[in-house]
């Protein structure tokens, strides 16, 4: 126990090719910080379930009220593309956990390839979903150049939603699957985003050899929340593309 | 409880002067760069009690505008502003942030025997959102406005031309504000704890802050996605509350009582917590029933997400969920009297010291019950549907609002000012501040408990001339409580720079924030304390340390 | 005054008065939900009781127990006493449990709508900021609304816009009117009088001015049908008929400013001829595809609310209005509206 807390505990690093860690200086012991800090992020992960709490509980109240529009609104997704989204955030869960496993063993080389295997996995995600999105513009389904222009008070029409197809015609309000949909993905993607900023982060970390057998915290609290991420892909996709 | 800590380290200066957090670094960037979580508290305090103060404005202007009942000041629209900003300032900046983040802040740490919140940056970080959140409810106003009322319903929040985009952002960012402070408060509790202070041996102010974060935790996110779809609402029509849009706006009722009843358990918990701390010094005797006030607030904190539906009598809910919402608040009300009546017992054969924070205490205990034995009588099915959305409503919140909570704050300001800054303040305009505020506070409120019961509806900007007196007593009663809130903060200010030096231990505390050095030190202990006795044991109290001024 | 000036009901009536009892710090009760009220006062007196008796404990405490030492220890250290803490539990529990049962009961009997309420049904709509009743006959009024008393009666709640809410502060009934859904109150009044009626959900600008009122009549007054002020004993009386007839139906599409709407302004239509008589314009209308001159005059005007597409005028060939049969506004009340458009007449 340090007893004026003006010199803090060091880890030494394994290797000429890392950095030793300097406990913050209010812990006493790395395991008090180590805990601390996932104890910390896993609150905060609680907190991001229950936002998207929120959300599901708006859609599981709107697919009662409006089972009709759910079902025929899923029918518009492109399901083999969700699946094909699906798989990609599961295999980068996989070399997420690989990155978390070989900085926990020093092994720099290895964390960073599979950091960088995860940022792929983020980017294919995001740009299958900019194809979906752009599927949906072209159908009027969603009208992004519309997005932002307001009610239209005297035609009673939602600028966003023209549905050229006609598809939603024969069922009541069927801009409100859209509407739930682009919202739920919309915020999971910026989820998806921050996720993958969150490990280019950490792979800056990597690179300079801050992360080894003595100290990987940040790089485990990244992976947590990028599990997180997957986690609520993996209850967005069928709710969504495979509507019950 | 003592600690192994020398005697002689509470009377003399610590070695090298007196330097403090006050003082061992200066300037505007350590300040508005530091992880100290005493200086955080300061900030806190300083912005928390700026927004009550504007919020306290914003109330005087309702208060006079009510005196005719056409009104006087303004017309409909710029009143519905004036008691929006009231409540949103009030609520949002200042009752919930306040006593966690500053109280809480300086305090917790020093009552767990360590050098810090166990996140200090994530500390530093709440501070800055809480900032972003004042500065946006601020351009808000400039923005136009907003006139939603302090509860946002929908559909009117989603089509009135106002800044309700901004101000959400703002709610939406103090939440997280809010959520980050009370994730901190957890992990330090759990993880930084001194050796020796077993989980029955914390002060009761840190079970309060604990339950009332995990509270914060769990309750915020749903108030944030909320938000964030009022504003997605009105920046594309999303149709998830609008009617129109096939939209239900009784959801989103839902959905912002499912946070803002909880919400008023964050509020009134941490006041809990310093009442309990208070009894207990102020009548030199542990507290009766210790443990049970540590459950209670647990038990307060789990029931209280099972009633948010008794703000929502009158909005059509099945006659099943108005039995179960009912039932529940009224078993919400056990604990909270259990409370009630050990305090009162802990007092009764204490030694009771009349100082200033005891004072503000015995008000509390005193506007509390009031307050929520009119919750009580608003949780009653029949009696609700008529006093709903009525003064008798105002009257209820103010009660345990601005009358138990922000007297809880003034309560523990006074108590933990001359370990904050090491200064004493004047105790007889303390005292006479204290009567002022107790009397003006008693003479708004209580002529809105008749008005309300008589069928005055709130956030009316007009009344029918039935009502006009008690309006009129009620605004006498704020014009002398804000004379009472001047004179207080006068008070202050004054003792900052004409105060007497604090003593060591100045009211004979036993808890860990009264052993440490006054003002404390950057890391806050010059030894690393160990507990070896129980809490709120004063028969190991050092009686020359409350006659010892600090040097 | 506040009546006069806040609002416009339809009969500018006397104002309610104070709805007080006597006794009591409730309004005035007029309607059969009693529960409210006994349960009000004795959780009143249970809140005084404890509150007395907390107050009495501190006083007590603070005179005898004062530290007047510095070094004064307390004077006992207890911290459990369990029978005390039980009765403490036990006793406010007990209290609850019945403030519970009381409530939901009486809650239950509002809820619970009466076969005879059911049969007395109305209609309430509330928009920004006004309230528009639809009696069970199909009439219809503003502002104020007539019951008769005794006689259980339904209301059935819309909103065109936000939500507001429907309260009679006597009668002890609230209830939030939510666009999108229907809801309903019932009460059955039991004493005649005037009482207000507010909405108590905050609905915007001027909630506070969404103001009603109550009237509680005999059921001989109430065959009367008070609403209905239509009145033409007189010209000024029917002119003033014939104005609130034509706010209520003709104003959305006619000014009287000149103002152009849907349909052509009525300003103009008569105007003043020579010693201050009164005399038609000139109109170019369209009867059956030709076009012809004609003079306005009372039968012109009837039969334009008849059968408006007889006789278009030459500026709105596609018509638009909608004829009122003699159901919705019989020949009398057309003749009180000409007499309303005469008055308008000027030079
Ligand atoms: C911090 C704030 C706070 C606190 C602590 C409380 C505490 C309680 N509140 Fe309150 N309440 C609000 C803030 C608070 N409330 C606000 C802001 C609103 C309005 C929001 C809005 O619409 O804008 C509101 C509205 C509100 C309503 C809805 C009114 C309406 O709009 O129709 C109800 C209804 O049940 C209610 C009930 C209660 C109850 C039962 C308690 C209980 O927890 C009280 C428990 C305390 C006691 C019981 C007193 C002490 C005990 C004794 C003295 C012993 C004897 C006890 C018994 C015999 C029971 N509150
Ligand atoms: C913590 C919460 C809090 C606090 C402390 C207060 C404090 C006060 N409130 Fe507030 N109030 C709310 C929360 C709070 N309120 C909420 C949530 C609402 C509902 C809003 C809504 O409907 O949306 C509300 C609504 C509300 C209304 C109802 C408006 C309406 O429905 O139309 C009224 C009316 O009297 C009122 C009055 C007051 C008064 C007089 C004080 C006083 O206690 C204020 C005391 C402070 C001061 C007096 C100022 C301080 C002193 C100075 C600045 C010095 C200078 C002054 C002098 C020398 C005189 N409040
Ligand atoms: C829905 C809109 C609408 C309403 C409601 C309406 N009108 Fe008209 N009215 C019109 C239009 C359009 C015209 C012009 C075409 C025509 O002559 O039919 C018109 C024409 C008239 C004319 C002929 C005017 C002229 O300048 O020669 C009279 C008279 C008239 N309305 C009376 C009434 C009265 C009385 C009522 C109410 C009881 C009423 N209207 C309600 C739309 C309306
Ligand atoms: Cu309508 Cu308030
Ligand atoms: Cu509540």
């Amino acid at each position: 126990m340090s007893h004026d807390g003006h010199h803090s505990v060091v880890i030494p690093a394994p290797g000429p090719e890392f950095v030793p860690h300097t406990v913050a200086h209010h812990f006493d012991t790395p395991v008090q910080e180590f805990q601390a800090a996932k104890l910390g992020f896993w609150l905060f992960l609680a907190t991001e379930i229950l936002l998207f709490g929120g959300l599901f509980a708006a859609y599981f109240y709107y697919h009662e009220t409006y089972a009709e529009t759910f079902r025929v609104g899923g029918q518009q997704l492109d399901w083999q593309l969700g699946a094909v989204n699906t798989t990609v955030l599961l295999l980068s869960s996989w070399t997420m956990a690989m990155g978390v496993r070989s900085a926990q063993t020093s092994q720099k080389g290895k964390t960073l390839l599979f950091l960088g295997l995860t940022v792929l996995g983020a980017l294919i995600f995001l740009g299958i979903k900019y194809v979906e999105y752009s599927a949906k513009n072209q159908h009027g389904l969603i009208v992004f150049s519309h997005l932002f222009d307001g009610y239209d008070q005297a035609n009673k029409q939602l600028p966003w939603f023209q549905d050229y197809g006609g598809v939603m015609k024969d069922v009541p309000h069927g801009h409100l699957f859209f509407a739930i949909y682009l919202t739920m993905t919309a915020i999971h993607g910026l989820h998806v985003v921050i996720g993958a900023g969150l490990i280019i982060w950490v792979m800056k970390g990597a690179a300079k050899g801050r992360f080894h057998a003595g100290y990987f915290l940040p790089v485990d609290l990244v992976g947590l929340y990028w599990h997180l991420v997957d986690l609520i892909w993996i209850f967005l996709f069928p709710l969504l593309y495979l509507v019950p | 409880m003592t600690t192994n800590i020398p005697a002689i380290d509470q009377h003399a200066a610590p070695t090298g002067g007196s330097t403090n957090y006050l003082n061992n670094t200066s300037g505007f960037w350590s300040w508005a760069s530091t992880l100290d979580h005493k200086r955080i508290g300061l900030m806190y305090l300083v912005g928390t009690t700026l927004a009550f103060l504007a919020g306290g404005l914003f109330a005087l202007l309702v208060r006079v505008h009510l005196w005719e009942p056409d009104g006087m000041l303004f017309d409909n629209p710029t009143y519905n502003q004036v008691f929006t900003l009231h409540g949103a300032f009030m609520v949002f900046l200042f009752v919930i942030p306040a006593i966690p983040g500053s109280l809480g802040n300086m305090v917790l740490p020093l009552m767990l025997g360590a050098k810090d919140v166990a996140l200090p940056r994530l500390n530093l970080l709440s501070f800055y959102l809480w900032l972003t959140g004042a500065v946006l409810a601020t351009l808000a106003i400039i923005l136009g406005g907003f006139d939603t009322g302090w509860t946002f319903y929908a559909p009117y929040s989603l089509y009135t031309q106002k800044a309700v985009v901004t101000i959400g952002l703002a709610v939406f960012v103090l939440g997280f504000s809010s959520i980050f402070t009370g994730l901190n408060f957890i992990v330090t509790v759990h993880k930084l704890r001194a050796p020796g202070l077993t989980w029955f041996r914390m002060p009761l102010f840190v079970w309060a802050l604990y339950a009332t974060s995990i509270l914060q935790v769990l309750a915020t996110p749903v108030l944030g996605i909320t938000v964030l779809l009022v504003a997605f609402e009105r920046l594309y029509q999303v149709g998830i509350f609008d009617p129109r849009l096939g939209g239900d706006p009784v959801l989103f009722e839902h959905f912002f009582w499912f946070y803002s009843h909880p919400a008023v358990y964050i509020m009134v918990l941490p006041a809990f917590g310093i009442i309990s701390e208070l009894v207990s010094v102020h009548s030199r005797k542990p507290l009766f029933g210790y443990k049970l006030i540590a459950f209670s607030s647990l038990a307060i904190a789990v029931i209280s997400f099972l009633v948010w539906g008794h703000h929502m009598f009158t909005s059509g809910q099945s006659t099943f969920a108005m039995f179960a919402f009912s039932f529940l608040t009224f078993f919400v009300a056990i604990p909270t009297a259990i409370k009630e009546f050990s305090w009162v017992a802990t007092i009764w054969k204490g030694s009771i010291a009349l100082n200033a924070p005891m004072l503000y205490t015995l008000a509390f205990l005193i506007i509390f019950a009031i307050g929520g034995l009119t919750g009580v009588i608003l949780g009653s099915l029949s009696v609700n549907i008529h006093m709903h959305d009525t003064y008798f409503v105002v009257a209820h919140f103010h009660y345990v609002m601005m009358g138990s909570i922000a007297l809880a704050f003034f309560a523990g300001l006074h108590h933990w000012w001359p370990k904050m800054f090491g200064v004493m303040y004047d105790e007889t305009i303390a005292k006479i501040a204290c009567g002022i505020i107790f009397v003006g506070f008693n003479a708004t409120f209580l002529p809105q408990f008749i008005m309300g019961s008589r069928g005055m509806p709130r956030r009316y900007a007009t009344y029918v001339p039935d009502f006009q007196v008690f309006h009129q007593a009620s605004t006498v009663g704020a014009v002398i409580l804000g004379v009472g809130i001047a004179l207080m903060v006068y008070c202050f200010v004054v003792s900052l720079f004409q105060g007497k030096k604090a003593m060591v231990n100045q009211w004979g505390g036993v808890t860990l924030d009264w052993l440490t050095p006054t003002p404390p030190p950057l890391e806050n202990f010059h030894e690393a304390p160990v507990v070896t006795t129980e809490v709120y044991d004063y028969s190991t109290l050092d009686l020359s340390t409350t006659r010892t001024p600090i040097a | 005054m506040f009546v006069l000036s806040i609002q416009d009901p339809q009969n500018a009536g006397p104002a309610p008065q104070p709805q007080v009892d006597a006794y009591g710090q409730l309004s005035k009760l007029a309607s059969t939900f009693h529960d409210v009220d006994g349960l009000f006062y004795f959780t009143y007196a249970v809140c005084i009781f404890f509150f007395v008796l907390i107050l009495g404990v501190l006083l007590f405490s603070v005179v005898k127990y004062r530290r007047k030492t510095e070094d004064q220890p307390a004077a006992s250290n207890v911290t459990h006493n369990t029978p005390l803490e039980v009765v403490w539990t036990v006793i406010p529990l007990i209290i609850v449990m019945v403030m519970f049962a009381w409530g939901y009961k009486g809650a239950d009997q509002m809820v619970d709508v009466p076969k005879e309420a059911a049969r007395n049904a109305y209609k309430a709509m509330a928009k920004q900021w006004s309230w528009t009743f639809t009696y069970p006959d199909g009439s219809v009024s503003y502002g104020d609304v007539w019951v008769e008393k005794d006689k259980p009666v339904q209301f059935y709640l819309q909103s065109s816009d936000v939500l507001h809410a429907f309260y009679v502060p006597s009668m002890r009934v609230k209830r939030d009117v939510i666009p999108g859904r229907m809801q309903t109150v019932w009460f059955q009044p039991t004493e005649e009088g005037i009482y207000h009626l507010f909405c108590a959900e905050y609905c915007g600008n001027d909630h506070s001015k969404m103001y009603a009122r109550v009237h509680v009549v005999s059921s001989a007054e109430f065959k009367k049908r008070p609403w209905d002020d239509f009145d033409d004993s007189t010209p000024e009386l029917a002119a003033k008929s014939g104005e609130s007839l034509y706010s209520r139906n003709c104003a959305v599409c006619h000014s009287v400013d000149g103002t152009p709407l849907v349909g052509p302004s009525w300003k103009g239509l008569f105007v003043k001829g020579e010693g201050d008589t009164i005399v038609g314009a000139k109109r170019t209308v369209i009867e059956g595809g030709a076009t012809k001159e004609i003079t306005v005059d009372d039968a012109y005007v009837l039969e334009s609310v008849r059968t408006p597409a007889q006789k278009l005028v030459a500026t709105h060939p596609n018509g638009g209005m909608s004829s009122f049969g003699p159901e919705l506004i019989d020949d009398r009340r057309v003749k009180a509206i000409v007499t309303y458009m005469k008055s308008l007449a000027s030079k």
